[in-house]
């Protein structure tokens, strides 16, 4: 890029308009979050944060979070090799699939599984009733919306390096000898391994803060359908309870902030993954 | 390890990759598809390797049809064109890699990756990753890594496309030497005829998904049976109504020969090349050496004549004339030894030129 | 001639689809038949289909979406969701020069920052925003319930959308093309708006279309301060309310979840193919 910076007394006005905007709009909020939640001190933050409802919803989302990624990892990586490798009728619908969940509301998302899947208005109601299965107002509930809404973030990481990298070196291991699972163990996953990790980061990261879908399919019930976002709603709307809101706000902050430090690295790993790669 | 290939034919819609192709490979000896960009040397080479499935006709390797088998059983070696190298494996890996999946036991596969490395001279390079290897390294890793399974049938894609000029003359020899030191069955394509006739030992001429003829360099270049193969292998000019090799032409002092002008004069090293036009209007051009031009004494603009070189011609001669050929049209090898009723294979007794 | 692999394309398609279908394909097939009352009665035919007959009830679904409260939530979407756009559209074209054009210490933490709307759950944005600027605002700005809050909290959220939108094809610029106005005796200004603008416009009617789709959908970083009135109740949130009802006010959430999807679907698609149209006629 070879555009020369203007001089340096035009840079400034736009500098600090630009630096003012983003400093007021997110870099106060995101400080402001950690002042207030350690201003009565570490000790009480802890304490909420112990708290049996505060470690329930922790437990839960992790326990989500558990089942969702592998399988939207393995969802993400099987329709990327099929989207790359073959022509088939349908390519178009199945790639617009994917987008389909988080083009629209997540409170949408969460209606729709309701709609689908409620006990007595859902189209599968009755029969999931039927055989003592639960998904509204249960963890399968919430793994399911969890599912749609972190759906295409595999795919879309590792599609691109698919087509990039090309089918040239498993052609090889193909004269070589070697198998299909092979190959996709020894060949394949080996160079898409910094997309699959970036799209599991993205998948962990949103299904740990999802709030809407979550909002809609979970029932709210304490100690049971709580994951922590909805942890930190229900304290203040039901009990005004500021500092427990904030404690378990700080945590998510915390989490998320972690997976961006992660994410920038791993761009900066593909970045030099791309280098080879040409 | 010869390849038989019978009436192949592989279509990609409604285009023809190659149509009805009927061919001998001989066994041991490094033969050459050449053709230019798009006439189907590539689709064959994928073919022989079992990357592609042909539409019609099969394919034998030694006897054995392996028109069904898949590529993992057929025991070739394929080296690709942008040399497929696995960039997340060091080199000992990756020419350790056909071994592994055979489930050879670690020893032997790692003194057969030292046996490779030494044999390509790459053994310095044995814990290094691709991203680190120049091309020629790179193509000669791709070699190792192909010949560590012992293929029966070696197939290489265009080896030496991608590489400066002097690399690709090293590679050349290389290449050379390497397949007398080993012997087993090579296949190369490859759009340059000059490297085709320097390497190979026969040669397959193809166009537009046909073949256009097969044998040795030196009989493609004397003996060519159509106007492609002629002006493919060679530099070509039209004289008395024909396609001649300009140098098989030569300028004489006016008055004798086709009378002519010359027009330009292009010093090309050792050779020059003479460009003349004909009394009626045809350009043509000559290739003399500098002393016999200079002993022409003659410059731009002045007179001449032109006339074919006595002695040994290449000029086309038609198929009916050139060689025996099995009734249905398939081209025999080995035209200086006639065995008509035969389908001839090339082995060391008839080839031209090249002894190995 | 390769069996095992056919078998497991085929097997592996199968199961995919299936995952699809119970995953999104279902529910928003069972969302648009409960919101505009498609039914299927089989008269007792059994798997007859020719004998079924095919019920909708568009009239139900049309005199719901028109209702007083529901007319206003989604005009309150639609207003703010635009304006919010509209506003980053043009934050995002001055925060992407910044970043690609100026060189100051510390423009990495900037990079950071304006990935942070993206990566914070919805719900942390609402918590930090109605303690910041609510009842005990500590900058002395109470907006709760009022929608400045309410268009504020998604101008955080949409940010990273409309600059990261801009910032490649601002990267891609090599100069040259102004180089060359400037030479003809161009103006900053002019250059700006005749050279640089037209070839941003692509990248800036899709962010906006991203950050419209985005805003119209939010809920966690709204459902703390918009508090419970009318005038701030987005759509998003009026049907958070009506799921909590009896089913009769649940089937309404779900027609207005489809006036939701169309109205988002039509301005997606619409930007979309505005984009398009402008990239077409720089790239020809």
């Amino acid at each position: 890029m070879s555009v020369a910076a203007p001089s340096a007394s035009r840079r400034w006005p736009l500098r600090i308009v630009v630096l003012g905007y983003l400093a007021a709009l997110v870099g106060l909020p995101v400080v402001y979050l950690f002042v207030k939640a350690f201003s009565s001190g570490f000790g009480a933050f802890w304490h909420e944060v112990s708290q049996p409802g505060s470690v329930g919803a922790l437990e839960l989302s992790a326990k989500i979070a558990a089942v969702v990624v592998p399988v939207n990892t393995i969802v993400g990586v099987a329709a990327a090799l099929l989207l790359a490798r073959r022509r088939f009728v349908g390519r178009r619908f199945l790639d617009l699939t994917f987008d389909v969940p988080i083009a629209v509301s997540p409170i949408i998302v969460g209606v729709a599984l309701f709609f689908a899947y409620a006990e007595r208005i859902g189209w599968f109601g009755p029969w999931l009733l039927h055989r003592g299965i639960m998904v509204i107002f249960s963890p399968l509930g919430i793994a399911l919306a969890s599912m749609a809404v972190s759906l295409p973030y595999v795919l879309r990481s590792v599609l691109p390096v698919l087509i990039e990298v090309g089918e040239v070196q498993e052609s090889a291991a193909r004269t070589l000898g070697a198998g299909p699972w092979r190959r996709f163990f020894t060949i394949t996953l080996p160079a898409i391994r910094w997309g699959v990790l970036y799209g599991v980061t993205l998948t962990l990261a949103r299904t740990l803060g999802e709030f809407g879908a979550v909002l809609i399919v979970s029932g709210n019930i304490q100690g049971k359908t709580q994951t922590l976002p909805i942890y930190i709603y229900d304290a203040w709307d039901q009990n005004y309870d500021a500092l427990a809101s904030y404690a378990g706000a700080v945590v998510l902050a915390l989490i998320s902030i972690t997976a961006l430090v992660v994410l920038s690295i791993l761009r900066g790993r593909e970045r030099k993954l791309h280098v080879n790669i040409a | 390890m010869s390849i038989s290939l019978d009436r192949v034919t592989k279509r990609f819609g409604v285009a023809f990759g190659v149509e009805d192709v009927t061919a001998e490979i001989p066994s041991g000896a490094l033969t050459a598809i050449l053709g230019p960009s798009g006439a189907g040397k590539s689709t064959l080479l994928r073919l022989i390797g079992g990357l592609l499935t042909p539409d019609a006709g099969r394919i034998s390797i030694d006897g054995e049809d392996v028109t069904d088998v898949d590529p993992r059983h057929r025991n070739i070696g394929f080296c690709f064109q942008s040399y497929a190298p696995f960039r997340h494996m060091t080199v000992a890996k990756n020419v350790g890699y056909g071994l592994r999946a055979r489930k050879r036991p670690r020893a032997e596969i790692a003194a057969r990756v030292t046996e490779m490395l030494e044999l390509v001279r790459l053994s310095d390079l044995a814990n290094r990753y691709p991203a680190q290897l120049s091309g020629g390294e790179l193509q000669r890793m791709a070699l190792a890594r192909a010949l560590a399974i012992e293929p029966r049938v070696l197939l290489l894609d265009e080896p030496f496309g991608a590489l400066d000029a002097q690399v690709r003359g090293e590679l050349r020899t290389w290449i050379k030497e390497l397949h007398d030191q080993i012997h087993v069955t090579t296949v190369l394509v490859t759009h340059d005829q000059n490297e085709a006739m320097e390497v190979a030992d026969c040669l397959l001429v193809l166009n537009d998904g046909r073949i256009e003829q097969a044998g040795t360099p030196t009989e493609l270049y004397d003996r060519p049976v159509s106007e492609f193969v002629l002006r493919f292998l060679g530099p070509s000019t039209t004289f008395e109504g024909t396609s001649v090799r300009p140098h098989d032409l030569v300028v004489v002092p006016a008055g004798g020969g086709t009378p002519a002008a010359v027009t330009e004069v292009a010093t090309l090293g050792f050779e020059i090349r003479v460009s003349l036009r004909l009394d009626d209007g045809t350009s043509i051009w000559v290739q003399s050496s500098r002393a016999e031009y200079d002993a022409l004494g003659v410059s731009v603009g002045d007179r001449v004549g032109v006339q074919r070189r006595p002695g040994v011609s290449s000029h086309l001669v038609p198929p009916a004339a050139a060689a025996p050929t099995e009734p249905d049209g398939a081209p025999v090898f080995g035209v200086d030894e006639q065995r008509p009723g035969e389908r001839g294979v090339i082995d060391a007794a008839n080839l031209t030129g090249r002894q190995s | 001639m390769r069996p095992l692999s056919a078998v497991g394309a085929v097997g592996g398609a199968t199961l995919l689809v299936g995952y699809l279908s119970v995953v999104v394909l279902i529910p928003i097939a069972a969302l648009a038949a409960h919101g505009l009352g498609i039914s299927i009665d089989t008269h007792g035919q059994g798997f007859a289909f020719w004998d079924w007959s095919l019920h909708t009830n568009f009239a139900g679904f049309w005199h719901t979406v028109t209702q007083p409260t529901a007319l206003q939530a989604i005009w309150l979407s639609l207003w703010l969701s635009l304006g919010v756009a509209a506003l980053n559209a043009v934050a995002g074209i001055a925060i992407a020069w910044v970043l690609v054009r100026d060189e100051f210490p510390g423009k990495g933490l900037v990079e950071g920052v304006i990935d942070l709307p993206f990566a914070l759950p919805t719900i942390v944005a609402g918590i930090v925003f109605l303690f910041l600027y609510g009842a005990s605002s500590p900058v002395h700005l109470d907006l709760y319930e009022t929608r400045t809050i309410l268009f504020m909290a998604l101008l955080f959220v949409t940010l990273p959308f409309s600059v990261r939108a801009v910032q490649p094809v601002l990267e891609s610029l090599d100069g040259h093309a102004e180089a060359a106005a400037r030479s003809l005796g161009a103006s900053g200004f002019r250059t700006y708006r005749t050279i640089v603008l037209p070839s941003l416009l692509p990248a800036v009617l899709s962010g906006f279309g991203l950050a419209f789709a985005r805003a119209i959908g939010e809920v966690g970083s709204l459902i703390l301060v918009a508090g419970g009135l009318a005038h701030t109740t987005t759509a998003s949130l009026l049907i958070y309310n009506l799921m909590q009802g009896p089913p009769s006010t649940q089937v309404e959430a779900a027609s207005v979840s489809v006036a939701l999807l169309v109205l988002s679907l039509v301005l997606l698609s619409s930007s979309s193919a505005l984009s398009h149209h402008f990239s077409r006629r720089l790239t020809a």
